[in-house]
């Protein structure tokens, strides 16, 4: 793939206006909420595209083609199941604690909801995963430029560091949210007509259906039973594991997300946020998975003479992570190909910008200043602040060079995160609709669900992954085996704070007021027209997201 | 101006407005050949360059809590 002077200049426009997003902020941040939680007075159109625009990192963009071209129409599922219904949750039920508590972070509700162990815990979990995730990031970005531009992978990741840092270290969490927004709209735009060149020229989807096997494009018929379906994972796998506890515990717990809904100016419009991204979320799949989908039916014999191909990965398979640069070489011409490495680009750099300032603002808040240094200026904290953004960068640096000595770094992580996040839902949701709910209940069934996720891993196998106390059962696919993971780590979670809420006490009445549903006054918008009410929308969401599942089933 | 320049709105559909102009004027102009992909793309982030940075209201006026 070679670049032209057109091609340097879209990119180095791009590299401009992100750093001067940043020097416009600059001028507006003087107390460290303005930095670290942009003292929740963004828009609702701005809150709404960052919140999906913080999904929308390199792991979204690139692995999900490769899903696409990979396991076909079933990667959708990671949107019509796995996020729809926890986002329209989050906004109607969620967002009421979220923001009636005037909690600054998710650890921070887990405080005010339990007490200060249960948060702690949450909060060095979240600032570890958030500072690794960045990292891996900053790593699949220089990778990636190495690959398919030959660009060194020592100038590619301080560069891009250097620019994340800049604006989000001028901006703080408002810079980066700007930054995110213009990332949205230039990866939608940027990558829009690779889809519809590459569609047509694959002769539309009718032909896509004609050429794949049925598997590829039915996104629920072959899901009776793993073996008959690229994914290898069964409904009941799907609909529980994915669709209930990993999608519920991202989007409903995450701070990585929750904070973009968490810094709109009014509750109506922090409940809005969620439903509002909902619908970019819902025609995501378009840009993400078609391409992938598309990829797959220009490899079979009767489009050989289109000449595209997906690199091999030197093991007789494909490299499906190569997928969409793939593309992107051999439809985009001078120009738009520069477009199509700077949406690259930006989903990259948005994905680490996310994970840093989310871990700016729980480090601050719920480590330094609850453990180490309490009750100094503002100012003060300010200055912290924008410190934890450079060591935070410098960390992701650190992180980025780990991961290109570990081939399975990545890997690792991820499971990592899977472990702490897959529990994560239940507590909140025991906590938020169940007055009953102890902090030692919440704290133990943390660490009881995490320990059920490590043992499940342990004694399950799937594509030579886990199995490492003992190979008891065998998963057909290292998602399945995913999904599983995470449905036995809620289940333990939940539980065990049960059992362990019923042998404690309990917080009295007055002092969960605004954290527990039975106890907190509901928003009303009956006043309000159906398009700024919550509920009403929510549904009608819904209803196309399961009309959308029946028409590809 | 410091308020436009501060509108996300206006700031997004420059940078469209900028690199719209870069695909037109870099493919009508360059030794390379003009690609009818390079325009269409072109005019399209121009008209949503001109409509956010033109056209947005800016930052609404949602009350805050």
């Amino acid at each position: 793939m070679n670049l032209h002077a057109m091609d340097y200049l879209i990119i180095s426009t791009y590299f401009l206006f992100v750093i001067g997003v940043g020097f416009i902020i600059k001028n507006k941040i003087r107390s460290s909420n303005d930095f670290l939680s942009s003292k929740r007075n963004i828009p609702l159109w701005i809150t709404s595209l960052a919140f999906i625009s913080a999904n929308l990192g390199a792991q979204e963009v690139i692995g999900m083609v490769a899903s696409g071209a990979k396991y076909g129409i079933m990667t959708v599922h990671f949107y019509w199941m796995g996020a729809i219904f926890a986002m329209v949750f989050l906004g109607i039920f969620m967002m009421p604690f979220y923001y009636g508590s005037k909690a600054r972070s998710v650890p921070e509700y887990l405080k005010l909801r339990f007490d200060e162990k249960t948060r702690g815990l949450n909060a060095i979990t979240f600032a570890v995963m958030t500072v690794f995730s960045s990292g891996i990031s900053l790593y699949a970005l220089a990778k990636l430029l190495e690959a398919i531009l030959k660009w060194d992978f020592d100038v590619s990741i301080w560069l891009a560091a250097s620019i994340v840092m800049l604006y989000t270290f001028l901006g703080g969490l408002t810079s980066a949210v700007y930054n995110e927004v213009l990332q949205f709209f230039l990866i939608v735009f940027g990558l829009s007509p690779l889809m519809i060149v590459a569609l047509h020229d694959a002769g539309g989807w009718s032909n896509i259906r004609t050429l794949l096997q049925p598997e590829m494009t039915h996104a629920w018929k072959y899901m009776g039973h793993a073996d008959s379906n690229p994914m290898g994972i069964n409904f009941m796998s799907l609909i529980f594991g994915l669709g209930f506890v990993m999608s519920f515990g991202y989007w409903c717990t995450d701070f990585l997300v929750v904070q973009r809904a968490m810094m709109a100016k009014n509750m109506n419009a922090a409940q809005r946020t969620p439903i509002i991204a909902a619908i970019p979320k819902m025609l995501m799949p378009l840009i993400v998975v078609l391409p992938g989908l598309i990829a797959i039916t220009l490899m079979q014999p009767a489009l050989a003479s289109k000449g595209f191909s997906i690199p091999s990965d030197g093991k007789g398979g494909l490299d499906y992570t190569m997928t969409l640069p793939s593309l992107i070489s051999h439809y985009y011409p001078t120009g738009l190909l520069g477009i199509g490495i700077t949406a690259l680009i930006a989903s990259f750099m948005s994905g680490m910008a996310g994970n840093v300032t989310a871990f700016n603002s729980v480090f601050t808040y719920d480590i330094y200043q609850s453990y180490f240094v309490k009750n100094r200026s503002d100012r003060y904290y300010l200055i912290v602040g924008k410190m934890v953004t450079i060591f935070g960068i410098l960390f992701s640096i650190i992180t980025a060079y780990i991961a290109k000595g570990f081939n399975n770094i990545n890997d690792f992580l991820q499971l990592v995160f899977s472990f702490v996040n897959g529990p994560l839902f239940a507590t909140f949701l025991l906590g938020m609709f169940w007055k009953r709910t102890t902090g030692h209940g919440a704290f133990w069934g943390l660490l009881a669900g995490t320990l059920a996720a490590a043992l499940t891993h342990g004694l399950t196998l799937a594509e030579g992954k886990g199995g490492w106390i003992y190979p008891l059962y065998e998963i057909h696919s290292g998602m399945g085996q995913a999904f599983i993971v995470a449905a036995m780590s809620w289940i333990a979670n939940f539980c065990t704070t049960i059992v362990v809420s019923l042998f404690t006490k309990p917080k009295h009445a007055d002092e969960l007021k605004g954290l527990v549903y039975s106890l907190t006054v509901k928003p009303n918008y009956h006043q309000d027209k159906w398009y700024r009410r919550v509920i009403l929308p929510g549904l009608i969401l819904i209803i196309i997201t399961i009309i959308l599942n029946m028409i590809f089933f | 101006m410091y308020k436009k320049i501060s509108n996300l709105g206006f700031v997004i559909g420059i940078f469209f407005i900028i690199i719209s102009l870069i695909l037109l004027i870099g493919t009508l102009v360059s030794s390379l050949p003009a690609t009818r992909l390079n325009l269409y793309t072109g005019f399209v982030f121009l008209a949503f360059g001109t409509l956010m940075a033109f056209f947005s209201k800016g930052d609404s006026n949602e009350k805050t809590d």
